[in-house]
């Protein structure tokens, strides 16, 4: 298992550079990768014991795969997989999936990893791929996206590696144990950089401008794992220190009702979709425990709803409204819907119902209350007008590729139930089912008819930059208290 | 003292890419500011000693090789992502020639 691990991790930046010396197999090597990855992720759920390696000695890399990394494999392959085959049929070149393949790579080895430093190295990687596949277009709005992607990220791991030094100053190891006894200082700094990589709360407001104008394979990408990397290592810290869990957990409750906030009010829909990504990153972190399962399924679903809004035929909801989309694009739009606003049958009601029984009781009311928003902000795909196609050109810019990836990706929902299945009992049932009603009857009633404009004030780059400061004054307080 | 001014060159580098107006000079001052870091690296790793770490007769007062190691990884990334970006820019200065981050900001996004 160890040799496989480092293989594994190996394997996909191999395959980066062979797709350049052999163009011609750029699809087949990508979806390879991916498919191999979520062999070895079911490896993984299969083992007796996690993985555990330790390079070199006390300063060397340490790497920890166990069932909770194992979820979030599984979701970077799964929408690898899904968003390769729906470029299948696009004429995109070598570079795009070699781009795809070297970003999965830094994923996985984000996920794997358990020392500050492996973690630097794979998250800049991960921003490079991520900042080359924003800008594959090369259009002036991409490369300013991208490049403002790029510099946040980048600025903020500068304030994460002043971190990680004081953690090693602290305890002669770069290890995730060692924080510990590193100063509150450390750990300000070094969850700074995580929460911007994250997208967590308001140091997340640069993910809505960037998931929402980069393409719609890239925007799945981005929203079903990228976004992820920074969020997995906050999870794990909470889970060695006990004393930074109310924080992650009040973060969690933080980012949820900010996100579905904003998602109710917005009149985009890829934009809607974004900042639904951010509402959801803070369910992962609001019960650290049971995080896996949450972010495998929102993945699923955050990526499916990524590239059907690519094909419907406006982004704006009011254009929608008027304009009948086809039913077979609106079947797949309301089955995902379904899933992430927590109905029964679709993994989404699991994954809610598991981490609402694993909250403390003061995050229940703000958790609710950012369910019920989900549930608000989906409405608005569910009760889109719809229409049946009688000729294949009304179906736009659909191809085969579109449907398999995303009939892919609904299935692997449909399956995830199995995970948790003692879910469904009566009462976990009638509760989602209450919210779901009520989400709706709030949003045919008021917000339908509201038209309120948040302001986009905060999403603006140097805005951006000033909320780093306040952020890291705000956790150094908060660790400093706890 | 030292670390004052390691710190001071890491807040100048941090304000310049908040208050400058341009581009180029927003990433340069990001420059600013991972050299402040690098040499807090540099400052740890000889907490104990300034002397190479190569074993010698009568010497105990060894710089911490592994800091250092870091930082040489950190250091190839910084500059690799900084050509990157600065490629970035020249696309975009054919369209904005003044470069100028608030109206790029304006004409692309908001």
């Amino acid at each position: 298992m160890n040799v496989l691990t480092i293989a594994w991790i190996a394997l996909p930046f191999f395959i980066g550079f062979v797709v350049y010396l052999i163009p011609k197999l750029d699809r087949y090597l990508a979806l390879g990768m991916a498919l191999a990855s979520a062999a070895y992720a079911t490896l993984v759920f299969s083992a007796p014991t996690p993985v555990t390696l330790q390079l070199l000695d006390n300063f060397g890399v340490t790497l920890l795969v166990d069932p909770l990394a194992g979820f979030f494999i599984l979701t970077n392959a799964l929408v690898t997989a899904a968003v390769v085959v729906y470029c299948w049929q696009t004429p995109r070149t070598a570079f795009f999936y070699g781009q795809a393949v070297i970003l999965h790579g830094s994923v996985n080895a984000a996920f794997a990893c358990t020392d500050f430093v492996s973690l630097y190295v794979a998250l800049e990687v991960l921003s490079i791929a991520a900042f080359l596949l924003i800008s594959y277009p090369r259009s002036d709005r991409s490369i300013w996206v991208g490049l403002r992607y790029l510099f946040t990220s980048n600025v903020a791991m500068l304030f994460y590696l002043v971190g990680a030094l004081l953690v090693y100053k602290a305890s002669h190891s770069f290890s995730f144990a060692g924080v510990q006894n590193a100063p509150p200082e450390a750990l300000a700094l070094i969850f700074m950089g995580l929460l911007v990589k994250g997208g967590i709360f308001v140091s997340g407001l640069w993910l809505p401008v960037t998931h929402s104008e980069s393409e719609a394979p890239v925007s799945a990408m981005m929203s079903g794992f990228v976004v992820k990397a920074g969020v997995l290592p906050l999870v794990r810290c909470a889970l060695i220190v006990g004393e930074l869990d109310p924080i992650i957990r009040a973060f969690g409750v933080g980012t949820a009702v900010l996100g579905v906030v904003y998602a109710c009010f917005e009149k985009d829909t890829k934009r809607m979709l974004a900042f639904h990504t951010i509402s959801q990153l803070g369910f992962i972190l609001a019960a650290p425990e049971v995080g896996g399962f949450y972010a495998l399924t929102h993945g699923l679903v955050k990526a499916a709803l990524f590239l059907i809004a690519g094909v419907l035929p406006s982004r704006s909801f009011k254009e929608l409204q008027e304009k009948a989309i086809a039913t077979p694009l609106w079947i797949v739009l309301v089955a995902a819907s379904f899933s992430i606003s927590g109905f029964p049958m679709l993994s989404g009601f699991g994954a809610k119902i598991l981490t609402m029984k694993n909250l403390v009781s003061w995050q229940v009311i703000g958790m609710n209350l950012a369910a019920l928003g989900t549930a608000i902000s989906f409405a608005k795909f569910i009760f889109l007008p719809h229409k049946k196609v009688e000729k294949p050109e009304e179906l736009g810019k659909v191809n085969r590729g579109f449907w398999l990836a995303v009939t892919l990706l609904i299935v692997s929902l449909l399956v995830a139930n199995l995970v948790y299945i003692e879910a469904y009992t009566l009462g976990n049932i009638i509760k989602p089912l209450a919210t779901i009603a009520l989400g709706w009857l709030v949003y045919l009633l008021i917000v339908k008819r509201l038209s309120v404009k948040l302001p986009r004030f905060l999403e603006q780059f140097d805005q951006l930059m000033g909320m780093m400061s306040l952020m890291l004054v705000f956790l150094f307080w908060a660790v400093f208290a706890t | 003292m030292l670390e004052a001014c390691v710190f001071a060159t890491v807040l100048f580098g941090f304000f310049g890419i908040i208050l400058k107006k341009s581009l180029v000079m927003k990433i340069v001052s990001m420059d600013v500011m991972s050299t402040g870091v690098i040499a807090y690296y540099v400052l740890i790793a000889s907490r104990d000693g300034v002397f190479t770490p190569i074993a010698s007769v009568g010497q105990t007062a060894y710089a911490d090789p592994v800091p250092q190691a870091v930082i040489l990884t950190a250091i190839v990334i910084g500059f690799s992502i900084q050509a990157l970006m600065l490629v970035g820019v020249m696309k975009l200065s054919r369209d904005n020639p003044t470069l100028e981050s608030d109206v790029i900001e304006k004409n692309n996004t908001l």
